[in-house]
């Protein structure tokens, strides 16, 4: 079995299937791909179904055997499921309900108000050649909009709401916890990774929340995320989006 | 009284995911139906047990489980009984990507339509006050928007029309998954399974131009292979509605192509 990761800037989903790699200590090769330029749509198994439809966007993408594996939750319970340890994941089904069930919260409402105000800060290269060629008609649209800067004031208002209830719900869960599931999870680097680059974006929805601040300084230090971290080539990955998931458009 | 209590709906779209998971599993449940169309999920008894509101939950020992998604692999895990994942991990990614696809992509299109067919049309004879006060009764507002909406008819038209471009695609989808694997994820019966066939078993009824046994031989196979369980006759057998009772489709044995009008 071999496996690649394409990956771009360590930040969103990317850091959370490089940290989750790296934490597993399975091999692979990693191949830096710019995503805010479409470079994922040039690779051979770009138009597989799982890779042109995938509800995350431009996200990484983990090759198997010729597979193309997307979507990074997903990704990191098969690196957990196929690793040595077993340790990302709680054992427990209880537990482990609660923690897919944060990780589906957070990628239905946070993950797309990110991507939103992270876009609208720095909007990706989406000329002719780019649309082009992405498959996906949606997908499409998101970045046309977002590369001509056509943001809805209404839609930055409600993505910035997004994320301070996401930080309000991280620091409550911090009450008397190191990690957001009890052991650290899954959970805290998808959290993690959609987060960190909202800080500056959102500066409200940090102020005043103690416990959010050292958790993220925590996660900062775990060697999988440093060692994710210093994959960068931009000086703040941070700042660096893609069009990532659509903000719910029913119900 | 059993140890498990699911607060459900019709054998339809999330409520359905947990009753065949449970009924797969064997796992006997005590059954609490909340009628959708009477907002018997916005009352405060319900409240009590999701203050979100949303249908449907399941009562384990004393917690308390939303999430349709996640309730099935909850119930997956916890009990015994077949398994409803398979056992290679490339396999389980394949069952969690087709989950979330639907969940997050298809299901909500298809969702919009029935909306706008089935289920505006049957609240809005309700006095429109009564009415007004259930919408205000709404805890997420997303919901709120999503049932004004129906109620009202004031879907766009750009916005059906996606829908139907997307549910167009999701049959396309769906077929070639099908035509590949002979379920939808991998070659055993697994959650995805379960997950789609309550968002696909009318499709030839509800989508009859895209969907009967020319254009989408796969398909109409895996809905019968589904159908013809035990387990998904009994679940289906829970429904009141007329919308449920669409599946009696599946039971002919040859859907053909629609005449051009």
């Amino acid at each position: 079995m071999s496996m690649t990761v394409y990956h771009g800037e360590p930040n969103g989903p990317s850091l959370t299937v490089l940290a989750a790699l790296f934490e597993t200590g399975l091999d692979a090769a990693l191949v830096h791909i710019d995503l805010a330029k479409g470079q994922r749509h040039d690779l051979v198994f770009a138009q597989q179904p799982e890779v042109a439809m995938s509800v995350e966007g431009e996200g990484p993408v983990l090759v198997v055997d010729g597979e193309g594996m997307t979507d990074s939750v997903f990704i990191a319970c098969y690196l957990d499921d196929v690793g040595k340890g077993g340790s990302l994941r709680p054992a427990d089904p209880y537990a482990r309900w609660e923690m897919m069930t944060w990780c589906r919260q957070l990628i239905e409402r946070t993950a797309p108000a990110a991507a939103y105000l992270g876009l609208s800060a720095r909007p990706p290269v989406g000329d002719a050649a780019v649309l082009a060629k992405i498959g996906s008609a949606d997908l499409r649209a998101r970045w046309r909009d977002a590369a001509a800067g056509l943001s809805s004031e209404d839609r930055l208002a409600d993505s910035k709401t997004k994320i301070a209830q996401a930080v309000n719900k991280v620091e409550a869960q911090l009450d008397g916890r190191e990690w957001l599931m009890g052991e650290f999870s899954i959970a805290d680097l998808e959290s993690y990774a959609w987060l960190a680059g909202m800080v500056g974006l959102v500066d409200s929805a940090f102020a005043d929340r103690p416990r959010t601040a050292e958790w993220m300084h925590r996660v900062r230090l775990r060697p999988s995320v440093a060692k994710a971290l210093s994959l960068a080539r931009k000086p703040a990955p941070a700042a660096c989006w893609a069009p990532g998931p659509e903000i719910n458009r029913w119900g | 009284m059993n140890d498990v209590t699911l607060y459900h709906w019709e054998p339809n779209a999330n409520s359905g995911k947990p009753m065949l998971a449970l009924m797969e599993k064997g796992v006997a449940f005590d059954s609490h139906y909340l009628d959708l169309l009477n907002f018997d999920q916005h009352r405060p008894e319900y409240l009590a047990i999701n203050p979100q509101g949303t249908i449907p939950a399941m009562r384990h020992a004393n917690r308390v489980l939303t999430e349709s998604t996640a309730i099935m692999e909850y119930v997956n895990e916890a009990f015994t009984g077949p398994p409803l994942m398979p056992e290679n991990p490339r396999d389980r990614w394949r069952v969690r990507w087709w989950m979330k696809f639907m969940d997050q992509w298809l299901a909500p299109s298809f969702s919009m339509i029935g909306w706008n067919v089935f289920v505006g049309p049957a609240v809005r004879s309700k006095d429109p006050d009564e009415l007004k006060a259930a919408i205000e009764r709404i805890p997420l507002p997303e919901r709120r928007t999503a049932w004004r909406k129906a109620i009202y008819g004031l879907f766009r038209e750009e916005e059906l029309k996606e829908s139907q471009r997307r549910v167009a695609v999701g049959i396309r989808m769906l077929e070639a998954a099908l035509g590949e694997r002979e379920w939808l994820a991998s070659d055993r019966y697994s959650l995805a399974d379960v997950n789609g066939f309550n968002l696909a078993y009318a499709l030839p009824l509800s989508q009859p131009k895209l969907s009967n046994d020319e254009l989408t031989p796969n398909i109409l196979r895996w809905l019968r292979a589904i159908y013809a369980r035990p387990t998904t006759k009994a679940c289906w057998a829970m429904g009141r509605t007329a919308m449920v009772k669409r599946v009696a489709i599946l039971e002919q044995q040859y859907i053909g192509k629609v005449p051009a009008s």
